[in-house]
């Protein structure tokens, strides 16, 4: 340790990169907000408002995925992750513009989205009268503010005292986010199952699985090393950083993303055994519906490719270490959570299979702002954490 | 708030190795505890485990003899002390299993010092687990029907059943457990081989040393074999708590059948295993002298693992009972009421207290890497992890039919068993820890600071030299 290679890259992002990167987030924005609002006058309101959750709730959670990442970097007092954590700081950075996009339709668009904002359903419904303590229109909104304004100050703490220690380089900060580390985690993980619980999965208030905010959690990390190491890929190809992120970054959020592929897995697979095993209606209703009319295809397509393929296919050690392996492994990932979301959401609205070009106007307006929001906390400060005590072990990191 | 030093070689861990250590004085220490004389104290040990496993002994014998009618189940509580000591056992094998192979594919070096301790550890809890659902068939003669043996009379056991699953996975674990331990002695067994003064050592461990000569071959098919091994050890540890979660997950039992079960019990397996190789490092290192390799800081990583492991079955806890209501299914919500407010909530307490509370005491360091807190806290753990599973099962005296409602109270032979188990495991861990090396020499040579080519130890030896 603490031998052979220096850093001797710039530690600030080309301009014109991040310009480039910029606008063209902006126009994917522009184009698919557009279209989506445009939209309006054909679509329903229902679709928009699903269409929006479904994306807004997929780039929330490679939002989070990554805040977990900078989290677990801290807690662990890693050494490999630092030349990467500030890609995933920045990524973490755009969950103010997530609020932004999600919080309006989550509040306007409840009436749409949720079945047990409507009264005269819940008068019916001994269920759902049970459950009005905790589904009410009140206490919901205060639970979403509340769960972003958490994600937000842990982001930027992690962000802001990154940042300070460029500057000093002073092991002080370093000491300090780890010692927060755990007690973020601790909200994190609340506050992350939680929002699945209210966002998707009482969009089926009858439903229920405990396993669910695991779930969500699980395909927001698998998108969250897709999308660090899409970010470290396309940096080090323009030249950014080409010396400071070696092949090893990449094999392990190759790695990484592998595990969690198994592990959401391991989690989307329990919980649908667990209810088909017991067969009760109440549960298994859920599933029906995604079963039939369509959705069956739609949740082949989830086994496939949101688990076969990227475990196959990344399961060799010279597949993790290509870059364009992973790179396409990668970028499938995140539309395979998209998918995954999408066949936890949609059903409620379609009682059959039945894609909207509003979809795919959500998802592309949603992650041009995500886009944009990234390149813009990557242009204001430096776009690796050049003076942490860790990163020259980080830069000589190998694991023969 | 943090200690807010200005070093900055500060924020790198202490070494893996303290004190002085030389590659020789490494061999010398581990291997000195097995080649010393056994002394009054272990002899004494042994007798004392050895006879609290005759108690195991007696207590099988008469089950045998007159039945599981000893035992206190009951009709509505017809599952008891058998399958949560089963629980109990294979989930304490979980830590053995999670530091070598998971920690391995990890790469947390640290994990070397407590590997071969760890794993020993989980075969002996293994054997405890599969002592119970071993005799509590009733008629134990037919016992090898569990397992899927072909036959004329066309008698199969139910393969749709996770119990049977139980028998595949449990048996699979322990066999890769094994050889997984095996294959890492390799090295070390031919040290004690080359070591070894009389006859009897030198035949026996060479016989189990295979002829390793340590050549560059030797050592790439070792490491090699050790990836592998690793790779399919991985899954294991997932898979076997898993199933065992399923034995309850399945039903449709109202506070059993919930889909977080499977992750909730592997946390808890490791939370319970890591507190176990607590219990066991903490005397174990003061006793052979082996302070310098397990160290404060694997102590104190362990006791790491303990808390996010204990915080996580909380999360469970808390998950399951928020559901249970939110489920607005009266049943579920009952029998979570019940288990916290009904004739065993004191169960549910001791469970509560020893799981969820007692690890947050582990938020302080200096509780964390103090010895003393360290053993009266895993005790703890073991405490309330058993309770967990006697928790899940007594959740039977409550069913759907008020009528049928009931207690369970154990017997003395219940109580005879379980605490004759714990004869066994010690039985077993006390002569594995004078026969065999109970740190991995070979690997802990590797991550001490002279292992390291660049290691400041040898600059100063060539300056004294040659200035």
């Amino acid at each position: 340790m603490g031998h052979g290679n220096q850093f001797v890259d710039q530690p600030n992002m080309d301009p014109k990169l991040v310009s480039k990167g910029f606008k063209f987030g902006v126009a994917l924005a522009v184009i698919g907000l557009g279209a989506a609002f445009a939209g309006l006058a054909t679509e329903s309101k229902e679709q928009f408002f699903y269409s929006w959750l479904v994306a807004g709730m997929t780039f929330t959670t490679i939002s989070l995925g990554c805040l977990f990442i900078v989290l677990i970097h801290h807690i662990t007092g890693a050494m490999w992750s630092t030349a990467v954590r500030r890609l995933a700081e920045n990524i973490a950075a755009a969950l103010p513009y997530m609020a932004l996009l999600m919080l309006p339709v989550l509040f306007i668009g409840m009436h749409d989205l949720y079945h047990w904002t409507h009264g005269d359903a819940v008068a019916k419904d001994a269920i759902l009268q049970s459950k009005s303590g905790y589904l009410n229109t009140v206490f919901f909104s205060v639970r979403t503010v509340l769960y972003f304004a958490l994600w937000i100050v842990i982001a930027r703490f992690y962000r802001k005292y990154s940042v300070k220690q460029d500057a000093t380089g002073d092991v002080a900060y370093t000491f300090k986010m780890r010692w927060w580390a755990p007690l973020s985690i601790l909200a994190y993980a609340l506050s992350v199952s939680y929002a699945g619980f209210d966002w998707i999965m009482s969009l089926d208030p009858h439903w229920f699985s405990t396993m669910f905010g695991v779930i969500i959690f699980a395909g927001g990390m698998v998108s969250g090393f897709a999308t660090l190491g899409l970010y470290g890929l396309w940096l080090t190809k323009n030249g950014t950083l080409k010396n400071t992120i070696n092949e090893w970054h990449f094999h392990d959020c190759a790695k990484l993303m592998w595990g969690f592929v198994i592990f959401w897995t391991y989690t989307s697979f329990s919980q649908y055994f667990l209810i088909w095993y017991g067969n009760i209606a109440e549960e298994t209703a859920w599933y029906y519906v995604r079963m039939h009319h369509g959705w069956e295809r739609i949740g082949i397509l989830v086994i496939l490719g949101h688990f076969a393929l990227p475990f196959w296919v990344l399961l060799s050690r010279h597949m993790k270490r290509s870059r364009y392996a992973f790179a396409l492994v990668a970028a499938w990932m995140i539309f395979m959570h998209y998918v995954d979301l999408y066949y936890m959401a949609m059903p409620n609205l379609h009682h059959g299979f039945h894609p909207s070009w509003m979809d795919l106007a959500c998802f592309v307006g949603i992650g041009g702002v995500f886009l944009a929001a990234v390149m813009r906390v990557s242009g204001k400060d430096a776009i690796v954490a050049h003076r942490d005590p860790q990163l020259h072990a980080s830069l000589n990191y190998d694991n023969f | 708030m943090a200690a807010q030093s200005k070093n900055a070689a500060s924020v790198f861990p202490p070494p893996l190795v303290a004190g002085n250590h030389t590659f020789t004085s490494v061999t010398e220490t581990v291997c000195g505890v097995v080649e010393k004389k056994p002394n009054v104290n272990w002899l004494l040990a042994l007798m004392l485990s050895a006879s609290i496993m005759a108690v195991l002994g007696g207590s099988v014998a008469y089950l045998f003899w007159e039945g599981t009618g000893i035992w206190g189940l009951n009709n509505p509580v017809g599952w008891g002390w058998a399958i949560v000591n089963f629980v109990f056992w294979v989930g304490i094998g979980h830590a053995g299993t999670l530091i070598s192979a998971i920690l391995f594919l990890f790469r947390q070096k640290w994990r070397t010092a407590i590997n071969r301790f760890a794993e020993a550890m989980t075969i002996f809890a293994v054997i405890c687990a599969l002592v119970f659902p071993g005799i509590h068939v009733g008629r134990v003669w037919a016992a090898y029907w569990m397992l899927p043996l072909p036959n004329q009379m066309g008698m199969w056991p139910n393969f749709r059943s996770p119990l049977l699953w139980d028998v595949f996975a449990v048996s699979t674990y322990f066999t890769v457990s094994l050889i997984f331990w095996y294959v890492g002695l390799i090295p070390d067994l031919a040290t004690l081989r080359d070591r070894a003064k009389g006859k009897i050592g030198y035949w026996a461990y060479g016989l189990f040393a295979v002829g390793w000569r340590g050549a560059a071959s030797h050592w790439n098919n070792y490491e090699r074999a050790y990836l592998l091994f690793a790779g399919l050890a991985t899954p294991l540890v997932l898979s076997v708590h898993t199933i065992v979660s399923f034995d309850f997950a399945v039903s449709i039992i109202p506070g059993w059948h919930t889909t977080i079960f499977p992750p909730y019990f592997v946390a808890g397996a490791i939370f319970s295993g890591f507190a176990m190789v607590c219990t066991l490092a903490v005397p174990c290192r003061k006793l052979f002298g082996l302070e310098d390799f397990m160290t404060v800081r694997h102590i104190e990583n362990m006791n790491k693992v303990i808390l996010l492991t204990g915080t996580l079955v909380g999360y469970a806890y808390s998950t399951e009972f928020f559901i249970a209501w939110y489920s607005g299914s009266v049943y579920e919500g009952f029998a979570f009421v019940n288990r916290a407010f009904g004739p065993f909530a004191w169960a549910y307490w001791i469970m509560i207290s020893c799981n969820v509370i007692t690890p947050q005491f582990f938020w302080s360091k200096k509780i964390r890497t103090s010895m003393a807190w360290t053993f009266v806290m895993s005790i703890f753990v073991n405490i309330g992890m058993w309770f967990e599973r006697f928790v899940i099962v007594a959740t039977l005296h409550r069913d759907y039919t008020p009528s049928a409602w009931g207690y369970y109270t154990p017997t003395i032979f219940d109580i005879s068993t379980f605490i004759g188990s714990f004869g066994l495991f010690f039985f077993l861990f006390i002569l594995f820890l004078k026969f065999l090396p109970a740190i991995a020499i070979a690997e802990i040579k590797a991550v001490m600071p002279q292992a390291d080519p660049h290691w400041e130890g040898y600059h100063k030896h060539e300056e004294s030299t040659h200035g």
